[in-house]
């Protein structure tokens, strides 16, 4: 399939040398991917259409490893090599923010795309003056998935009890699952990222910036109660120490059958529904701190001021975007879509892509509009690095709290 | 210091094509270096006297990176790791690699190359390979040791969680991976030396701890030398396998200097400080490779 | 009495070597093994080693993913090419440098030695900015010429050469013979082990090279295996299974080299070489 698109793409390479005057100019768009899974062949799958109907358009695409996506495009980018197009996340957004071109230009009404899209993956997508400078592709959404046959072990009805759920009264819950003989030995895992951390000091109500996200802010009361508390159910063996003192994997946990709940991400559903077969599993609304919330995340498509072919690369961008082709996207890599009004349908796991959704439209505006500042990415390791010396014990979690502030202060300037 | 001697006997008689010859030996090397890694160097020594980010004007600052590098106490947390690894992982891998290869070094061992071949296999796999392999073995929750333990009653030990074992089972992990490729070198260097020798040394009676202290460590003090000046500069270098174990954690606790300056590089986007770091980076590796030169020597000779 | 020491001492030496292969291999063999478990069952408690369940699934589909027989060519080509080139630059360099003396010898080869201490990525640009200036970018000329001089390489051919009596060049020298003869037809013959270990090296180098393929490639068709590999890592999610089976293939080819080429090992010095 893909050996046939490349040497299509050669064909005509070589054709176009010998007639240079065709009634329509070829056009070979340069795509910069990276795949968690099988994304980019089902981005080629998904595209073939319009490429059928645009038989001057060629694709040429390169897929990088995730680690090192973020280097090869600021390469690209310094020798004057942009690519077309690339899919890029969230975080690098406001990494490449100044050199990503905006889309107004190239589409009929920019009120479209506004309308079309939730409000978390737009904020995202946008530049410091307002403009949207990449298509939202897949939704990501952090929430909770639980171990419903330990739950039921216990004799707890798990679907029922997380409706309404705070974290007092996960506690006393989680506490009867892990006594059960046979059950997970911990209660929580949560992903050893700021990202995933972000998700509890929500719900708990703290915040990571001040109110119009010109500071890091840590030090606050309720994100100091978050990792006080996140200390305690370490010491209670709760949440296991390998992962954020050892670097376990929590899929991998839950996986096992070694935690019972797993605060992590949507794509979660994806690897579980393929591998987990010894217990049932499902999603949840996650307990109730001061509010409940999510954290979105999600990938973009997106093209740079310096690309060679921006005209067709926006086109092609626009139209990979609508409802149509975005739906069978999200549906063939089993991820959320970012539209509002998407069409979607699962072939499986409708429930828990639902609860992620709904966790996704409760999550309030500020939660994105932190996230996309870049200084939280780049303090992202030192928000690791003090939040695990603050569960060591090493420092207080005031003391991580303004370590955090203070290296945020030193990169803001 | 004889061996200059010898040297200079030659070179005394030098004519013309002598003098011109070893710089033509040289040149390809040189030029592929010089324009390759050279060049591009000079940009990033440059960069260390910069505030040099990706998409923002870079200012030049002076020495102000270095100044503020005096200051940055993880910095200097990095620097003490890496110091401290490396000298624990060269020891090791020095002495164990050599052992490898006095096991190995006979060719008429029935079955050497396959045992030959199982030494080296680890050194072949990627560092993500050997992490996870290792992460199998060693992990807190999924590992087979604390597996092992736990059916005996113990409650397992937390290898990579707890900061008194993290490094400990890091530098172990390190040596498994490396001791392969080290004792290829020393085999090279093993196979250098004539048979004649031992068999003199077995007719004169010495016995083989004799032989081995009087025939093979001197005159495989050049290939110990390689070894221990590769394995330093491979150790200050590390970051990739402890970045997949541990993360450099708990805490700071295998964090290393590179897995620093990458993080300031990449993760903070401010390359003119990481470069200043490198250029710290450089001058340590520099001094002890020196050093090793001066404490093994790298002279040799024949009498 | 001396036969009895002598056998007590091969059972030892035997018992050693199986016990340090054990330790060597077992993690290995957990990644081959691991390679042809269903991924359900790669994470699973209580712990397994061999598979349940053995299947070829996972290679099946990682080889699905992509031009893998595209990759592998690649990957030969530029290993097999570099090596040729890494071991006549270094054996060449390491000649120079170990059996002349000329002005600024000790500075040329510090500066060599120096280049490994380099944390490359950090300056990935400005290298990416010489590739392209050179016209080398999206080439595989690229990935095999400036990694083709390695200090290691150098460094390893200079350390064995040193061991190698002056007093043949010597006798050469007062023949006539001249210096490229020398080398070529006395050096050369005496340096086939360091030339296997280089080629082993060089090779393996080469095959598992992941950062130069980073900065020199911008197609799809001239990926190289490592390349490949590196993409099961994603962001969120590792494909393990297929990152495992795709790992045991890719050692293949460099165990078969090593075992090709050790043999060479075997063919140290002889006898009047030395005394000359």
């Amino acid at each position: 399939m893909k050996k046939s698109v490349l040497s299509m793409i050669v064909l005509v390479l070589v054709l176009g040398m010998f007639v240079p005057t065709m009634a329509q100019e070829d056009v070979t768009l340069s795509v910069l991917w990276f795949n968690d899974a099988n994304e980019s062949e089902v981005f080629l799958d998904t595209i073939q259409p319009y490429l059928d109907e645009n038989p001057n358009i060629k694709i040429d695409m390169q897929v990088v490893a995730f680690s090192d996506y973020e280097k090869k495009i600021k390469m690209l980018l310094s020798g004057d090599s942009a690519p077309d197009i690339a899919r890029v996340t969230n975080n690098q957004i406001p990494v490449f923010l100044s050199e990503l071109e905006p889309i107004a230009p190239y589409i009929e009404d920019i009120k479209d795309v506004e309308s079309a899209f939730m409000a978390a993956s737009l904020a995202f997508a946008k530049n410091e003056n307002d403009e949207i400078i990449a298509y939202p592709t897949e939704a990501t959404a952090n929430g909770m998935i639980v171990n419903k046959t330990a739950f039921e072990k216990a004799g707890v009805d798990v679907a029922e009890v997380s409706k309404t759920w705070t974290w007092t009264e996960w506690e006393e819950i989680i506490k009867k699952v892990i006594a059960v003989e046979g059950n997970p030995t911990y209660g929580l895992a949560l992903d050893f990222t700021p990202h995933r951390f972000s998700t509890l000091l929500f719900e708990f109500g703290g915040r990571m910036m001040n109110d119009d996200y010109t500071a890091v802010n840590f030090s606050n009361e309720k994100t100091v109660e978050t990792i006080t508390w996140f200390k305690r159910m370490h010491d209670e063996k709760l949440i296991p120490e390998s992962v954020w003192l050892g670097s376990e994997n929590p899929a991998e946990l839950f996986q096992a059958g070694v935690v019972a709940c797993h605060i992590g991400g949507s794509w979660n559903i994806n690897v579980y529904a393929k591998n987990i077969k010894d217990f049932e599993w499902m999603v949840v609304v996650p307990p109730k701190g001061e509010i409940v919330s999510s954290v979105p995340g999600g990938k973009f498509v997106a093209s740079f001021k310096s690309s060679k072919n921006k005209e067709e690369a926006q086109k092609l961008m626009a139209w990979f975007s609508e409802d149509g082709p975005n739906a069978k996207y999200c549906c063939d890599t089993f991820n959320l879509s970012s539209r509002i009004d998407s069409s979607v349908e699962y072939p499986s796991n409708t429930s828990d892509f639902a609860a992620f959704s709904e966790a996704l439209k409760a999550t309030p505006v500020y939660v994105a509009n932190e996230w996309k500042n870049p200084v939280l990415s780049q303090i992202s390791p030192i928000i690791k690095e003090q939040i695990v010396l603050a569960l060591m014990g090493d420092i207080t979690p005031a003391d991580a709290a303004a370590e955090i502030d203070k290296k945020g202060a030193e990169m803001m300037k | 210091m004889k061996s200059i001697r010898l040297e200079s006997r030659s070179a005394s008689r030098g004519n013309f094509h002598q003098l011109l010859a070893p710089l033509l030996f040289i040149a390809p090397a040189f030029f592929i270096f010089f324009w390759f890694i050279i060049v591009p160097a000079f940009q990033g020594l440059r960069m260390s006297f910069m505030d040099y980010s990706f998409f923002s004007e870079s200012t030049f600052v002076g020495i102000q990176n270095f100044s503020r590098l005096m200051s940055d106490k993880v910095f200097w947390i990095t620097v003490k790791n890496t110091i401290y690894y490396s000298f624990i992982t060269v020891a090791l891998l020095t002495i164990f690699s050599l052992i490898a290869g006095l096991l190995l070094h006979d060719n008429t061992l029935k079955g050497v190359k396959v045992f030959r071949a199982s030494m080296y296999i680890p050194s072949l796999l990627s560092m993500i390979t050997v992490g996870i392999a290792w992460r199998f073995i060693l992990g807190d929750q999924m590992g087979i040791v604390n597996y092992l333990l736990r059916t005996f009653g113990h409650d397992g030990m937390q290898w990579l969680t707890s900061r008194s074992t993290a490094m400990s089972s890091v530098i172990f992990v390190s040596i498994w991976a490396q001791t392969g490729y080290y004792m290829v070198i020393m085999l090279s260097g093993l196979q250098a030396i004539p048979h004649e020798l031992y068999e003199a040394a077995e007719i004169d009676g010495a016995n083989s701890l004799n032989a081995f202290w009087h025939i093979t460590l001197p005159l495989l003090k050049s290939t110990v030398l390689a070894v221990m000046v590769l394995a330093t500069i491979a150790s200050f270098k590390a970051y990739e396998l402890i970045s997949v174990m541990t993360q450099g954690g708990p805490g700071y606790s295998t964090k290393l200097i590179v897995q620093q300056i990458y993080q300031v590089a990449f993760t903070e986007d401010r390359l003119g400080y990481a470069s200043s770091m490198s250029v710290v980076l450089m001058i340590i590796i520099g001094l002890f490779t020196l050093l090793q030169f001066r404490i093994v020597g790298s002279e040799y000779d024949y009498e | 009495m001396i036969m009895n020491n002598r056998n007590i001492f091969r059972v030892l030496h035997y018992a050693l070597l199986i016990i340090l292969t054990a330790f060597f291999l077992f993690p290995v063999l957990w990644v081959v093994l691991s390679s042809f478990k269903p991924q359900s069952e790669l994470f699973q408690i209580p712990i397994q080693i061999m598979p349940q369940q053995w299947t070829f699934e996972n290679y099946i589909e990682a080889m699905s993913r992509g031009d893998f027989v595209q990759y592998f060519a690649n990957s030969v080509f530029v290993s097999v090419t570099a090596t040729i080139i890494t071991v006549l630059i270094s054996i060449m360099a390491g000649y120079g440098f170990s059996k002349y003396i000329f002005v600024g010898r000790d500075f040329l080869f510090i500066v060599m030695l120096a280049t490994l201490m380099i944390p490359l990525q950090v300056i990935m640009v400005p290298i990416f900015l010489q590739l392209k200036a050179s016209g080398l970018l999206n080439t595989l000329w690229g990935i095999i010429i400036p990694p083709s001089a390695t200090p290691t390489g150098i460094f390893l051919a200079r350390q064995y050469m040193a061991t190698l009596p002056n007093s043949m060049i010597e006798a050469a020298r007062i023949d006539g013979a001249e210096e490229s003869r020398i080398f070529f037809h006395i050096i050369l013959p005496l340096s086939k082990p360091i030339v296997a270990t280089i080629t082993i090296f060089s090779f393996m180098w080469r095959w598992n090279d992941y950062l130069w393929p980073l900065i020199v490639i911008l197609d799809d068709k001239k990926q190289t295996i490592q390349q490949a590999l590196a993409n099961f890592v994603g962001q969120l999610q590792i494909n393990w299974s297929q990152l495992l089976a795709m790992t045991t293939v890719a050692i293949i080819p460099v165990v078969i080299i090593f075992l090709v080429f050790q043999k060479y090992f075997m063919t140290g010095i002889s006898a009047g070489a030395v005394k000359g």
